[in-house]
C-alpha cells in the first residue's frame, strides 16, 4: 500500500460511551499498519483527546473523525481530522489555542505553562490539545469553515528501516 | 488506628480502592478514567487530599498498574490535586507515589508531565 493511504471515516453521534470503543477499534487499525507500540499508544491517546473534544463541543450533535495512514519511503504519515459544528466562542478558544502551539518553541514547556494555569479552573481541563502535542508528538492545525471546525493531528511514523 | 474516610468507586468501567494500614495510604486506581469518571476521581482526589492531612501523613502511593486510560480532564484532575499540594506550608505537604505499568505506554509520557510539574513531590516506580 505504498503511496496510498490507508483509513478510516466514522461519523460520529455525541455518545460518550463509544469513545473507549473507538480507540481500541483504532488502536487495532494502528497496530496493524504501524507494528510500533509506542506510536499506537501515543495515536490512541491523540484519537481518544480529539474525539472527546468534538463530542464535548458539537453543536449539533455530531462529529466526524477520518484517520488516515500514508507510506511512503519508510515512513507512516498518519493524520487524525475531525470535523464538527461549534459555537463561535469554543472556535474561537480552539483557534486561540492552536496558535499559541503553533508559536511555542517548546511544546513540553508550554504544556507544563498550560497545566499550571489551569490547574485551579473548576471548568473544562483545556489540556487536550496540549497534551496531544506534547505526549502524542503531533502536529497541531485547525481550518475554520463557517460555523464547522476541523481539527487535525499529524505525525510520522518511521516504519522500515532505511535502505 | 484512625480509619480512612474516602468513597470507593465501582463502575463498569472505573473502579477506585483506598487503604490505610495506620501508616502507608495507597489508591489503587482501575479501568478508564475517561469523562464518565472524571467527577468521581475529582471528588475522590479532593478528599483524599483532605484525608491525607487529616492523617497526617508524608506520603501516599496510586496505584496506576490497573488503569488503561486517563483523558484530560482526569489528568487535569491530578494537576489540581498536586498543586493543591504544592499550596500546602512546606511541613504539611507530602509526597505522591505513583505506581505504573510499563505496559500501559501512556503512562510514561502522563506521569513524566505529572513529575515535571511537581518535582520535588513526585515519585514514579514501576
Amino acid at each position: 500500500m505504498h503511496g496510498k493511504e490507508a483509513y478510516v471515516e466514522l461519523k460520529f453521534c455525541p455518545n460518550v460511551e463509544l469513545i473507549h470503543v473507538v480507540r481500541r477499534f483504532v488502536s487495532n487499525f494502528y497496530e496493524r499498519l504501524l507494528a510500533d507500540a509506542d506510536a499506537t499508544s501515543r495515536l490512541a491517546l491523540a484519537t481518544h483527546e480529539l474525539l472527546e473534544n468534538a463530542v464535548k463541543f458539537a453543536s449539533d450533535g455530531e462529529s466526524t473523525i477520518r484517520i488516515g495512514v500514508t507510506k511512503e519511503r519508510g515512513l507512516s504519515h498518519v493524520t487524525i481530522r475531525t470535523w464538527n459544528r461549534s459555537s463561535a466562542e469554543n472556535i474561537a478558544t480552539i483557534e486561540k489555542m492552536v496558535d499559541e502551539m503553533s508559536a511555542a518553541q517548546d511544546l513540553f514547556a508550554y504544556y507544563q505553562t498550560v497545566m499550571r494555569k489551569n490547574a485551579k479552573k473548576r471548568e473544562g481541563s483545556r489540556l487536550g490539545l496540549a497534551r496531544i502535542c506534547a505526549e502524542a508528538e503531533m502536529a497541531i492545525d485547525c481550518q475554520i469553515f463557517q460555523d464547522e471546525v476541523c481539527i487535525m493531528a499529524r505525525t510520522q511514523v518511521r516504519t522500515e528501516s532505511p535502505s | 488506628m484512625t480509619s480512612l474516610e474516602l468513597p470507593e468507586v465501582s463502575s463498569p468501567h472505573f473502579s477506585t480502592q483506598a487503604t490505610y494500614d495506620g501508616k502507608l495510604i495507597r489508591v489503587h486506581l482501575a479501568g478508564n478514567a475517561d469523562l464518565h469518571a472524571k467527577d468521581a476521581l475529582e471528588s475522590l482526589l479532593t478528599r483524599l487530599h483532605a484525608e491525607i492531612q487529616r492523617l497526617g501523613a508524608s506520603e501516599v502511593t496510586v496505584d496506576l498498574h490497573d488503569l488503561e486510560f486517563m483523558n484530560s480532564s482526569c489528568f487535569k484532575s491530578f494537576v489540581s490535586w498536586i498543586s493543591a499540594v504544592q499550596d500546602l506550608n512546606a511541613d504539611k505537604q507530602y509526597r505522591i507515589r505513583f505506581l505504573s505499568n510499563p505496559a500501559m505506554l501512556w503512562q510514561r509520557r502522563s506521569l513524566h508531565a505529572l513529575k515535571c510539574f511537581a518535582i520535588d513531590l513526585i515519585q514514579i516506580e514501576q
